[in-house]
């Protein structure tokens, strides 16, 4: 191949997986909400009068345990907050029913076990404390 | 003579060092690919630089999957050359997720020396490039290949645990 066409394909793959590494790191951490009516009843996961932070974690996964200590951590300091980590080879069929396609996944279920949000990745514990905060107004809203 | 214990906790900046290192060899494996292309008996192909090159970074991600990242030799030269000059790293992590990272470079890689000696077109330049992309990906953004690649093969129920307790 003619050198300089090399250095250009060399060159695009660079470019490329630094698209890449952006996009995913974008991606890391941030809230989605989810709009569901469906309640989630997991035999030997009890609900948070306020809301539970299900983390889904694996085995070869360093931000799994990063996150689990965050978690851990915003759970211990708010109450009515309760953190649940799982593992995905231990429950697969909850992570094909969720869809999970990287650890750590968090779902934040409220009161009801309705998935009001879902966090993939590292959580940022400032972004997570701010939805927390709308979900357990919206309840207990609800039950005033 | 007995062998230390294999660390179990490391330094996550050796891991991004070494994942560092690894992507720009990787990627002189690529150009060296594309410039010298397959050459047209077995003999040859065996001896073209970039099928030496690739050979040599299958066999340090095979060594070190199997005898855990800490004993990678860039791991070592990190420990070595550049961990005395740093600060103390805020945390250690698990070795297992990095380990376990080399291990899908080992198959990546060893494809792509297959590949190669069948005469293949662009089968190495394949294999390396995508090695590339997840060494870089590591190395540059903290990307974690056993974050997902692990969870795939949970659900492809290629792993499968028995249910321990549910840690709360």
């Amino acid at each position: 191949m003619d050198p300089l066409l090399a250095l250009a394909v060399v060159g695009a793959l660079v470019v490329v997986s630094t698209a890449l590494g952006l996009a995913w790191r974008s991606s890391q951490g941030r809230v989605r909400r989810t709009v569901t009516t469906d309640a989630v009843a997991l035999d030997g996961v009890e609900l948070a009068a306020g809301a539970t932070l299900l983390q889904f974690s694996s085995e070869y996964c360093s931000p799994c345990r990063a996150t689990a200590r965050v978690l851990h951590e915003l759970a211990a300091r708010t109450p009515g907050v309760a953190h649940v980590e799982l593992d995905v080879a231990e429950r697969p069929e909850l992570a094909a029913r969720f869809g999970i396609l990287q650890t750590p996944t968090t779902l934040v279920l409220d009161s009801a076990g309705r998935p009001r949000a879902r966090i993939g990745g590292a959580v940022r514990a400032d972004q997570l404390r701010a939805e927390l905060g709308r979900i357990v107004a919206s309840a207990s809203a609800v039950s005033a | 003579m007995s062998r230390p214990p294999r660390p179990t906790r490391i330094d996550p900046r050796g891991a991004r060092f070494t994942a560092s290192v690894t992507a720009v060899l990787l990627l002189v494996t690529v150009a060296l690919g594309l410039l010298g292309g397959v050459a047209p008996t077995l003999a040859d192909r065996a001896l073209q630089p970039a099928f030496l090159l690739l050979v040599v970074l299958a066999a340090i991600f095979v060594w070190s999957a199997a005898a855990g990242i800490a004993r990678n030799p860039w791991s070592a030269l990190f420990r070595r050359l550049i961990r005395p000059r740093l600060a103390p790293p805020a945390e250690l992590e698990d070795a297992a997720p990095p380990t376990f990272a080399q291990g899908v470079g080992a198959l990546v890689t060893l494809v792509g020396v297959v590949l190669h000696l069948s005469g293949v077109p662009y089968g190495l330049v394949a294999a390396a490039s995508a090695a590339f992309v997840a060494a870089f990906l590591n190395g540059a953004f903290g990307y974690c290949l056993g974050c997902q690649l692990y969870l795939l093969l949970v659900r492809a129920g290629l792993v499968r645990r028995s249910p321990s307790t549910i840690r709360a």
